[in-house]
């Protein structure tokens, strides 16, 4: 296990300088005027003459290659450039919009596991059942209802109807507390932050606001999960080692809570850790419509505003996340999994 | 002696999209103690699904008719619950395919243990012990060590006897072995039946051993049950059936057995299919492949004929009166 996590660290700067090789070559396709602006630190940099000064300086005429490694030693000093529409450097960009994604996420990535595998697993056991049917109904209702419509639809409820969950991050309540400078920002994960800080209103406040679009997103994933884990329990409920299990006189329950769920959640492990990194990198629609200052959002605007620095900073983000939840899922694997074993 | 298992006329039913097809009918034999039954017969014949009903495993949409009972206790009344509690503990299987029978991610000691913590009340370390001791009376080396492993760490062979283990683990009264040695190699699969027969003397067990090998059921069987098309063709005493069979069948079977020092040097086969339980005609569902058969065979079942005590067969040939001819012919075949 040791051995494959070193491979996998290891590998992992490799694939980044896969990923950003890629993304330099398609950027170089721009005039080197708007690539300069991935070397800008700030706004004051970004006129016509500094830019000059940068393509000089970075060698913005040179070939690809050259200019790849330039700026991969920029990338390496944490230099990402300056994003314009974010009006703040890359870094700090990412720091202000991930941890709100990264709560979100979380808030919704755990309801979704415990939910879907739990419906799912309900659904295998009593198949053909009513409770299966409304189950595997309400799955593909779910999943066919657009995000935005539902999401409209939960705010017009719940925030039309009786002014609660409304849309945002935190109320102006909150937002003078959290910038007070009393309030210490641990995590940058604003509920956990506000239980260490012990203050429970902007906790309860936090999680009002992050209710709704949790629950959209919740909505969307459980209902792949709930098909995923429903099939795959079927499958090795099939399987002869059930069989074996009752025959030996176990426990219904205990067949399938110990025999038959390890064997039936290892394909699922893989589905909730991609969910997982798609969220993280961002739910546009439903950012946008619950107003949630998320990184989606950021990211879309970026290329809307051809913000090469944005872009790239973005990407390169999703690209490591992407990678590190592959490696996390590999590693649940062998946990659940004796068979897997990484030499 | 009082049996110890008793089938009593047991049918069996499977309904597919509405249609009601018997598979099993009106099987009889009786298992006593200490006693290795042998149950044979080709693929599709019942004998799995026989098995299945005495530990009521039977898929859902079977349906079973009859009585098997338990020392006198009727197992098809059974609750589920009551019925949970019998298996593994008082009556145990042991399943054909060694590979897909262990969980693949449990270890071999939990998948052992747990059976005796379910029926016994015993703490999990004390299981664990008895688990080890288990594994060393089956003969693996190592026991302790390799209570950790888990299933893919074992060849098919050690796994077989890891099964055998885990049906071992409460001191069942009865086995059903369903052939237990059917994927694995001839080397092992003498010493598996030789590990069986071991282990039924020193615990006083019996076993209902399933197979289509006549040379298996030869060597380790004291009583023989021959199921045809679901149904009993002949049951009697091992060495009766095998000195003088008496249905044409078990003729056949006995026939496609290859021997060292046998005369005939091109072995018989039974030419032919098994039957189709779906079509019922009535006759004997041997008789498309039957050598003997004559008019009475394809349109009446023939009934079970008793020989001797302990011995029956269900063929025409037996009333000789009205067929003295063929029955000569049979005889002089023997």
């Amino acid at each position: 296990m040791a051995n494959f996590l070193i491979k996998r660290a290891l590998m992992l700067p490799l694939v980044i300088i896969g990923i950003t090789f890629l993304l330099f070559s398609l950027t170089n396709l721009l005039p080197p005027e708007m690539r300069a602006s991935l070397y800008a630190q700030s706004q004051k940099e970004m006129t016509p003459e500094t830019l000059k000064e940068i393509i000089r300086l970075h060698k913005l005429d040179a070939p690809l290659i050259i200019q790849y490694s330039e700026w991969l030693k920029n990338i390496l000093k944490g230099e990402f450039g300056y994003s314009q529409s974010a009006n703040m450097e890359v870094t700090k960009a990412i720091k202000a919009y991930l941890p709100a994604t990264l709560e979100l996420t979380l808030l919704s990535i755990i309801p979704i596991f415990f939910l879907g595998t739990w419906l799912g697993v309900l659904s295998a056991v009593k198949k053909n059942s009513f409770i299966d049917h409304l189950t595997r109904a309400g799955a593909i209702s779910s999943y066919s209802l657009p995000t935005f419509v539902f999401g409209l639809l939960l705010l017009m409820i719940f925030y039309g109807g009786f002014g609660i969950f409304s849309p945002g991050r935190y109320s102006i309540y909150s937002d003078a507390i959290i910038h007070s400078g009393n309030f210490r920002q641990f995590t940058g994960l604003l509920t956990i932050d506000a239980l260490l800080n012990g203050n429970f209103r902007v906790f309860l406040d936090v999680l009002s606001h992050i209710f709704l679009p949790a629950s959209v997103l919740c909505l969307g994933s459980v209902a792949l999960l709930i098909r995923i884990t429903r099939t795959s329990m079927l499958e090795e409920l099939n399987k002869d080692y059930v069989r074996v299990a009752r025959a030996k006189g176990l426990k219904e329950n205990y067949i399938i809570n110990f025999h038959v769920k390890r064997n039936a959640l290892i394909p699922v492990i893989t589905l909730v850790s991609l969910q997982f990194v798609r969220l993280l990198g961002g739910v546009v629609i439903t950012e946008t419509v619950f107003d949630y200052p998320g990184i989606g959002s950021w990211g879309v605007k970026a290329a809307q505003q051809l913000d090469l620095a944005g872009v790239m900073g973005f990407a390169l983000m999703t690209a490591i996340l992407f990678v590190l939840g592959n490696t996390i899922a590999d590693i649940l694997y062998a946990l659940v999994d004796p068979r897997i074993r990484y030499e | 002696m009082e049996p110890l298992l008793k089938i009593k006329n047991l049918s069996l039913y499977i309904e597919k999209r509405g249609k009601k097809t018997k598979i099993l009918r009106n099987i009889s034999y009786n298992l006593y103690p200490s006693q290795t039954l042998a149950v044979v017969g080709e693929s599709g014949s019942g004998k799995t699904l026989s098995a299945l009903s005495i530990m009521n495993l039977l898929p859902k949409n079977a349906q079973t008719e009859g009585e098997i009972l338990y020392k006198g206790k009727n197992l098809l009344s059974f609750s589920q619950e009551k019925m949970r509690q019998l298996r593994g503990n008082k009556i145990s299987m042991v399943f054909q395919e060694p590979m897909t029978s262990l969980n693949p991610v449990l270890t071999i000691g939990r998948q052992i243990s747990e059976t005796i913590t379910t029926h016994k009340k015993i703490s999990r370390k004390k299981a664990i012990e008895k688990s080890a001791n288990l594994l060393k009376r089956v003969g693996l080396s190592d026991a302790e060590r390799r209570l950790n492993d888990y299933p893919h760490n074992f060849s098919g062979g050690m796994r077989q006897r890891v099964m055998i283990a885990i049906s071992m683990a409460c001191l069942p009264e009865i086995i059903i072995a369903d052939e237990p040695t059917t994927a694995l190699d001839v080397t092992v699969q003498a010493q598996i039946l030789n590990l069986f027969s071991k282990l039924r003397k020193e615990n006083e067990m019996s076993l209902i051993l399933i197979t289509h090998n006549m040379a298996i059921v030869s060597q380790y069987a004291d009583f023989v049950v021959v199921f045809y098309g679901g149904m009993i063709m002949e049951k009697g005493p091992c060495e009766k059936i095998f000195a003088s069979p008496l249905h044409p069948y078990t003729k056949a079977l006995l026939d496609s057995l290859p021997g060292i020092g046998r005369r005939k040097i091109k072995l018989t086969t039974i030419e032919g299919m098994p039957p189709n339980f779906e079509e019922e005609t009535g006759g004997c569902p041997f008789y498309p492949r039957c050598k003997f058969a004559f008019e009475k065979c394809a349109k009446n079942l023939p009934p079970e004929f008793e020989v001797e005590t302990d011995r029956r067969v269900r063929c025409w040939l037996l009333t000789a009166e009205k067929c003295r001819d063929v029955r000569k012919s049979f005889d002089n075949y023997l």
